[in-house]
């Protein structure tokens, strides 16, 4: 695969992978960021813009906790707006994803 | 590169941003630093996992300067807005900064159009005011009507300008957004 095809469709689906991540749980960023540096080769330091965009566009929402030790951590919680549009894009790349898988079976 | 070095770094690139988005965004990454050391990452390890700072400001700015705009169409947040497209546009958006500049001009050039007709209507009706002036025109009530009709040309064409101004504001920064570069490098990202 090209190195600028494997990062747009990275770009594409991050957000999504996020979401999924946010539906099984509330999670804090430096989770997050480590599962999807481990996953898709994301920057960590990426995680932060992102997350600020999806606050933003009202898909995540942010609380403190307390933990064990040091200051209270920052945890972000899907929202229903979030859970809505994870829906509509697992919607929509599982019909890309068909889509192309049976345009590569033709050709193989 | 150290935690000192990348958290100064980050907050040269966050100059001139609200100290209450600044102080978040820097606490936010000051805590990834101690997460990473809870699991045993050194900084140098951290900061090389996070990425460019410069690079983490300039997108952090687009998306703080778009949340201000939303909230509160002033002058000086859309300033904030151009400035952040515009350093995003150093990035990724050459393309773009033609555009870009020509659409600020034109904006600013129906702007100033607006502005002249709200104070010529407003001359126009201030001078029927009764007083030993001359009056440009000479039938009264046809001076009011001009005077008026240019008062409220001049509003409603500065309403629908900050209108087309907001759509066009949202349509970059949705364009920007989709362009950040999210990756390292791409070797990185394999």
């Amino acid at each position: 695969m090209t190195e600028s095809l494997q990062i747009q469709l990275k770009k594409g689906v991050l957000e999504m992978c996020v979401l999924a991540l946010l539906s099984k749980g509330d999670n804090y960023a430096y989770d997050i960021a480590s599962r999807m540096a481990d996953a898709v080769g994301m920057g960590e330091g990426t995680i932060y813009p992102l997350m600020r965009r999806m606050q933003n566009d009202g898909l995540v929402t942010t609380y403190l906790q307390e933990s064990g030790s040091g200051p209270p951590r920052k945890y972000y919680k899907i929202t229903k707006e979030g859970a809505q549009t994870l829906k509509n894009q697992i919607t929509d790349w599982l019909a890309f994803e068909a889509a192309v898988h049976k345009i590569l079976g033709e050709l193989t | 590169m150290n935690r000192a070095t990348f958290m100064a770094q980050l907050r040269t690139g966050l100059a001139g941003l609200h100290s209450s988005d600044v102080n978040d965004i820097l606490a936010d990454y000051e805590s990834h630093f101690a997460d990473g050391k809870a699991h045993g990452r050194t900084e140098d390890e951290v900061a090389d996992a996070l990425g460019d700072p410069a690079r983490l400001a300039r997108e952090m700015r687009a998306e703080v300067g778009f949340k201000r705009w939303e909230q509160d169409r002033s002058a000086g947040n859309l300033f904030g807005v151009i400035l952040a497209l515009l350093g995003l546009a150093t990035l990724d958006l050459m393309l773009l900064l033609p555009i870009l500049f020509a659409g600020v001009v034109v904006i600013f050039a129906l702007s100033v159009c607006c502005l002249a007709f709200i104070v010529a209507g407003s001359f126009l009706l201030f001078n029927l005011l009764p007083g030993d002036w001359h009056h440009p025109l000479t039938n009264g009530s046809l001076q009011a009507l001009c005077g008026a009709g240019l008062l409220s040309g001049g509003i409603g064409g500065g309403s629908l300008l900050l209108i087309i101004v907001d759509a066009l504001a949202r349509m970059l920064i949705q364009y920007a957004r989709l362009h950040f570069r999210l990756f390292n490098t791409a070797a990185a990202s394999v």
